[in-house]
C-alpha cells in the first residue's frame, strides 16, 4: 500500500469530520446511560429510524436535508419517550439482564419491522449537498461532512446548555448522581428519566439529518452506529460529556486512519480493541466519569 | 501467641487515610470490641482484615501468617470469617443452601455440606425455616443466618459487623447470648458495634478509634472512664 | 422400601421415548424442526452456564459458536479431519479463549453490563477478524463439501442421522447442567450470582469458578458451533460470530427461564416450532419476520413474566422458585 502525507491528511480530515457525527450519537447514548443505568441497546435502531424519516422527507418529500431536523428531533423524542413509558418504565427495577434484554428485543423489533416494510435496499438520499467538495491541497473535504460536524458540535452544545443552565437540566443531572437524594429535594425522577430519555433520542434525530446527505440508510444501519456510541461512551468515561466529545474524535480518527493503513475492514478490530482494553482497565473511561 | 495481631495497619484513599499507624492484637477465646465514632475507620479496619481491601501499609498475623495480600476465600479458609452489617442472604436460594455456602468450605462433598448446614441450623434456630428462600426471612432471622453461614465455615475468629442493628431488644438477646455461648465453645471474636449497650455487654475488651488511630483500649469499665475515649467518642454518641 | 417415582422422572422419560422414537413418525420438515429446537436448546443450556448460574451474561456467546464451527471446517476442508475430532480441537481452542476471556475480564473486575459489553466486541471483534482472513474464507465463510453419507465424517443421508446426533448432545448437555447444580460447583456459582462479595467471604474462590464456568460454557457452546456448520453445511462469519446467533444462543434461556436446568429446553420447545411454522405459512415474502417474532417475545417476556415461562409455572404452582435475581440489591425508584 502507497501511504502519502497526503492519504494521511483525508484520513485525519475524514476522522476529524466523521468524529462529530460519533460524538452527537454517543452523547445520546451517554444522557440516558449515565442517568437511568440502563444501557439502550437499541439506541442505534433509534437512528435506523431517524434515517428513514430523514431519508423519506428527502427522497419522496423533496425536502431539504437540514430542514428535516424540524421532523425527526420531535419525532425521536416523542418515539423515545413512548417507547421509554411503554417498555423500560415497567422494568426499572428489574435485574440488569432483564433490562439488557429487554433493549435487545426492542432492537430486534426495529431492526426487523424495517426490514419487513421497507426491505432490506440500501438507500441514498442524492442531495444538493451530497457533491459539495473543497480541497485543502490534496485533500478533499466534503462539505455535507463539514455541515455535519458544525451541526453535530452545535447540537452538542445546545444538549451541553440544557442539561447545564436549565432547571430541566439540573433536575437530570441531580438525578443521575443521586437518584434518593434528588427525590427527597422533590425532584420526580421519573418524568426527569423520562426527559432524559426524550432527550437522548431527539439527539439522534439531529444527527440522521446531518448524516442523511453522505450516509446510506438501511435496516442495519443501527447495528454499526450503536456499537460506535457504547465504544465512545465507555471511552470517555460514562456521563462525561466533553469526555464524550472528545472520546468521538478519536474513534473517527481511529476507524479512518485505520482504514488507511490496515487492509479490508480490519480498522474495526482496532476499534473493539480500544474498548476492550478501556473496559478492562480503565471502565471510568480515559477522562474519568461515573464509577460502574 | 495471639490469634490476630494487627501492626502498624495503613490504608489511604487518594489522599484520605481511612486507617492510620493501627496496632493492636487478639487473643484466643476473646470477645474484642471495636468502636469509634463515624468515619472512624472501623469499616475499613474490617474490610483489611477480612481481604476485601489490601492494607497500603503494616502487617496482620492471622495464626502467625501474613494475610496481608489474601483474597477473602483464602482468608476463610484460614478460620477468619465476617459477617456484613447489611445483612448479605442469596435472596434466591434456600435458607439451608445459604448455609451449605460456607459448610462447603471444609465439606466439598454435598451430603457432608448439607449435615453441617443442619447443624447449623439447628444452633441458629432456623431449622424450621430451612426450606425457605433467603428472601423471604424477617431482619432478626436474617441477623441470624449471617452468623449462621459464616459459622458453617467453622471459622476461629469470627468478625461480626453490626450484628445487633435495627433488632429490637429481645431479639438482640437471642443474637447476644449465641454469640457467648459461641465464645464458649472457642470462637474468638471481634465486634464492630454502635450499640454501646452490645459492647460493653459482650466484650472482654474494647479497643476505641478515632480518625483511623487508637485512641485507648481495656475493659468496657475502663473503656466508660478514659478521658481521652469519653472526649473523642462518648462525646459525640447520639 | 417403598417405590416412589417423581412426576419429573416420568415426564423425562416420555420425552426421552418421544425424543428417540420421533423420526419413525415425523417428516423430514419436523426432523427439521426438532433439530432447530434441540439445537438452540443445547446452545442456551450451554450458555445457561455462565449466564444462569454464574449470572455472567455473555452476550457474545458466538464467539464460540464461531470457533467450533470454524476450527472442525476448517480442518475438514483443508486436511480432511473428520469433524468427530475437529469438533473436539474446537472446543479446546474454544475452551482457551473463553479461559483467557473470562480470566481478563474478571480479574479486572469486569461485571454486569460491562461483561455483556465486552463480550460483544470480541464477537464483533471476530468477525471482522474472520472476514479479513481470505484463507479461512474470508467473507463469502467455508462450505462444508458434501461427500455422501458418511457417518465417520459427521455427514448423514437424510435429516435423521443429525436429530440423533444433536439429541444425544441436548441429553448430555441437560444432564451435565443439572448434575453440576446439584454439586458443590453449582451452588458456589449460584452463590456468585446471588451476592459475590457474600461468597467470597464465605470461601468460595470467586474468579476461578467463574472462570471455569466460562471454560465450560465455552467448550459446549463450541461443540454446538460444529454441529451448526455439519448441519448447515455453510458458515460464514456474521452466520456464526455475529450479534444474530449470540441473541439466539441465549434467547431461549431467558424466555424459558434464566438459570433453571429446564428453562433453556422449554423455551426452545415452545418457541421455535411458532417461528417456524409461522415462517412456513408466510413463506419467504418477509426477511427477519421469525426475528421480529424472537424480539416481540423478548420484550413480552421482560414486561410480563420477567422469570420465563419456568418462573411463571411454578408462580401458578404456588411455589414459586425462580432462580433468577437481582440479588435483591435493586433500589426503590
Amino acid at each position: 500500500m502507497v501511504f502519502s502525507f497526503e492519504l494521511f491528511g483525508q484520513a485525519v480530515v475524514t476522522g476529524i469530520l466523521i468524529g462529530g457525527i460519533f460524538a452527537l450519537i454517543s452523547v445520546g447514548l451517554s444522557l440516558i446511560w449515565g442517568v437511568m443505568r440502563i444501557i439502550n441497546f437499541a439506541h442505534g435502531e433509534f437512528l435506523m429510524i431517524a434515517m428513514y424519516i430523514a431519508y423519506f422527507l428527502v427522497a419522496k418529500g423533496g425536502w431539504d436535508p437540514y430542514l428535516t431536523i424540524l421532523i425527526t428531533a420531535p419525532a425521536l423524542f416523542l418515539i423515545g419517550i413512548i417507547i421509554f413509558q411503554v417498555t423500560i418504565r415497567p422494568i426499572i427495577k428489574d435485574p440488569p439482564i432483564n433490562q439488557i434484554m429487554l433493549t435487545v428485543g426492542l432492537s430486534l423489533i426495529l431492526q426487523n419491522l424495517a426490514l419487513v416494510f421497507l426491505k432490506a435496499d440500501v438507500l441514498t438520499a442524492n442531495t444538493a449537498y451530497t457533491r459539495m467538495n473543497f480541497y485543502l491541497g490534496g485533500v478533499v473535504v466534503r462539505g455535507s461532512q463539514l455541515i455535519a460536524f458544525v451541526g453535530s458540535a452545535l447540537a452538542a452544545f445546545i444538549l451541553y446548555w440544557i442539561l447545564q443552565k436549565t432547571d430541566i437540566g439540573r433536575a437530570i443531572r441531580a438525578a443521575s448522581q443521586n437518584r434518593d437524594a434528588a427525590t427527597l429535594v422533590g425532584i420526580n425522577v421519573r418524568s426527569t428519566y423520562l426527559l432524559a430519555f426524550g432527550l437522548g433520542s431527539a439527539s439522534l434525530g439531529v444527527a440522521a439529518s446531518l448524516m442523511i446527505p453522505f450516509y446510506y440508510t438501511s435496516p442495519t444501519v443501527g447495528l454499526f452506529f450503536g456499537l460506535i456510541a457504547y465504544v465512545v461512551v465507555v471511552l470517555g468515561g460514562l456521563g462525561n460529556f466533553i469526555g464524550t466529545l472528545v472520546a468521538g474524535l478519536i474513534i473517527g480518527l481511529t476507524e479512518s486512519i485505520g482504514a488507511s493503513l490496515l487492509p479490508g475492514s480490519l480498522a474495526r478490530v482496532l476499534t473493539f480493541g480500544i474498548f476492550i482494553f478501556v473496559l478492562l482497565l480503565r471502565p471510568q473511561g480515559i477522562f474519568g466519569g461515573k464509577q460502574k | 501467641m495471639s490469634l490476630l495481631e494487627v501492626s502498624n495497619l495503613r490504608r489511604d484513599f487518594g489522599g484520605l487515610t481511612a486507617v492510620h499507624d493501627l496496632t493492636f492484637s487478639v487473643e484466643p477465646g476473646e470477645i474484642v470490641g471495636l468502636i469509634g465514632p463515624n468515619g472512624a475507620g472501623k469499616t475499613t479496619t474490617f474490610a483489611m482484615l477480612s481481604g476485601f481491601i489490601t492494607p497500603t501499609s503494616g502487617e496482620i498475623l492471622f495464626k502467625g501468617t501474613s494475610i496481608n495480600k489474601l483474597k477473602p476465600h483464602q482468608v476463610c479458609l484460614l478460620g477468619l470469617t465476617r459477617t456484613f452489617q447489611i445483612v448479605q442472604p442469596f435472596p434466591d436460594m434456600t435458607v439451608l443452601e445459604n448455609v451449605m455456602i460456607g459448610a462447603y468450605t471444609h465439606h466439598p462433598n454435598t451430603v457432608d455440606a448439607k449435615k453441617k448446614a443442619m447443624e447449623v441450623l439447628e444452633r441458629i434456630n432456623l431449622a424450621h425455616k430451612a426450606e425457605e428462600q433467603g428472601k423471604i426471612l424477617t431482619l432478626p432471622e436474617l441477623k441470624r443466618l449471617e452468623i449462621g453461614k459464616a459459622l458453617a465455615t467453622e471459622p476461629s475468629l469470627l468478625l461480626l459487623d453490626e450484628v445487633a442493628a435495627g433488632l429490637k431488644d429481645v431479639e438482640m438477646e437471642e443474637i447476644l447470648e449465641l454469640v457467648r455461648q459461641l465464645n464458649r465453645e472457642g470462637i474468638t471474636f471481634l465486634i464492630v458495634e454502635h450499640l454501646m449497650k452490645v459492647i460493653m455487654n459482650l466484650s472482654h475488651r474494647v479497643i476505641v478509634l478515632d480518625f483511623g488511630q487508637m485512641i485507648g483500649q481495656g475493659t468496657p469499665a475502663e473503656i466508660s472512664k478514659n478521658p481521652a475515649v469519653l472526649a473523642a467518642y462518648l462525646g459525640k454518641e447520639d | 422400601m417403598k417405590i416412589q417415582i417423581k412426576k419429573s422422572t416420568i415426564l423425562i422419560g416420555l420425552l426421552l421415548i418421544v425424543g428417540f422414537i420421533l423420526p419413525r413418525f415425523a417428516g423430514e420438515y419436523y426432523i427439521h424442526i426438532s433439530v432447530l429446537v434441540l439445537f438452540y436448546a443445547y446452545m442456551a443450556v450451554s450458555w445457561n452456564i455462565l449466564g444462569g448460574y454464574a449470572g455472567q451474561h455473555s452476550l457474545g456467546h458466538a464467539l464460540f459458536m464461531g470457533i467450533g464451527a470454524y476450527t472442525s471446517t476448517y480442518l475438514f476442508t483443508v486436511i480432511g479431519l473428520t469433524p468427530w475430532i475437529g469438533m473436539w480441537l474446537g472446543g479446546a481452542f474454544a475452551g482457551v479463549i473463553g479461559g483467557f476471556v473470562g480470566y481478563l475480564c474478571f480479574r479486572y473486575g469486569v461485571k454486569g453490563p460491562y461483561f455483556a459489553l465486552v463480550t460483544i466486541a470480541l464477537a464483533e471483534a471476530a468477525v471482522y477478524i474472520v472476514t479479513n482472513i481470505p484463507s479461512i474464507g474470508g467473507a463469502q465463510g467455508l462450505e462444508v463439501a458434501w461427500t455422501g453419507n458418511a457417518p465417520q465424517l459427521m455427514q448423514f443421508d437424510g435429516k435423521s442421522g443429525y436429530y440423533y446426533m444433536i439429541l444425544v448432545m441436548t441429553i448430555i448437555a441437560v444432564w451435565l447442567s443439572s448434575w453440576l447444580i446439584k454439586r458443590r460447583f453449582g451452588y458456589q456459582l449460584l452463590s456468585i450470582r446471588e451476592n459475590e462479595d457474600a461468597a467470597e467471604a464465605l470461601g468460595v474462590n470467586t474468579l476461578r469458578l467463574k472462570i471455569q464456568a466460562t471454560v465450560i460454557s465455552a467448550v459446549m457452546t463450541a461443540l454446538g458451533g460444529t454441529f451448526f456448520a455439519q448441519y448447515f453445511t455453510y458458515i460464514n462469519p456474521r452466520a456464526v460470530f455475529g450479534e444474530g446467533p449470540s441473541v439466539q444462543i441465549l434467547l431461549f434461556a431467558i424466555i424459558g427461564g434464566i438459570g433453571t436446568v429446564w428453562g433453556p429446553v422449554v423455551g426452545a420447545l415452545v418457541l421455535i416450532p411458532i417461528a417456524e411454522l409461522s415462517r412456513g405459512w408466510l413463506g419467504g415474502t418477509f426477511a427477519g419476520a421469525q426475528i421480529l417474532l424472537y424480539g416481540t417475545v423478548l420484550v413480552l417476556t421482560m414486561l410480563f413474566m420477567p422469570n420465563g415461562i419456568l418462573g411463571l409455572y411454578h408462580k401458578f404452582l404456588g411455589k414459586f422458585q425462580n432462580r433468577q435475581s437481582d440479588g435483591g440489591k435493586s433500589e426503590a425508584l
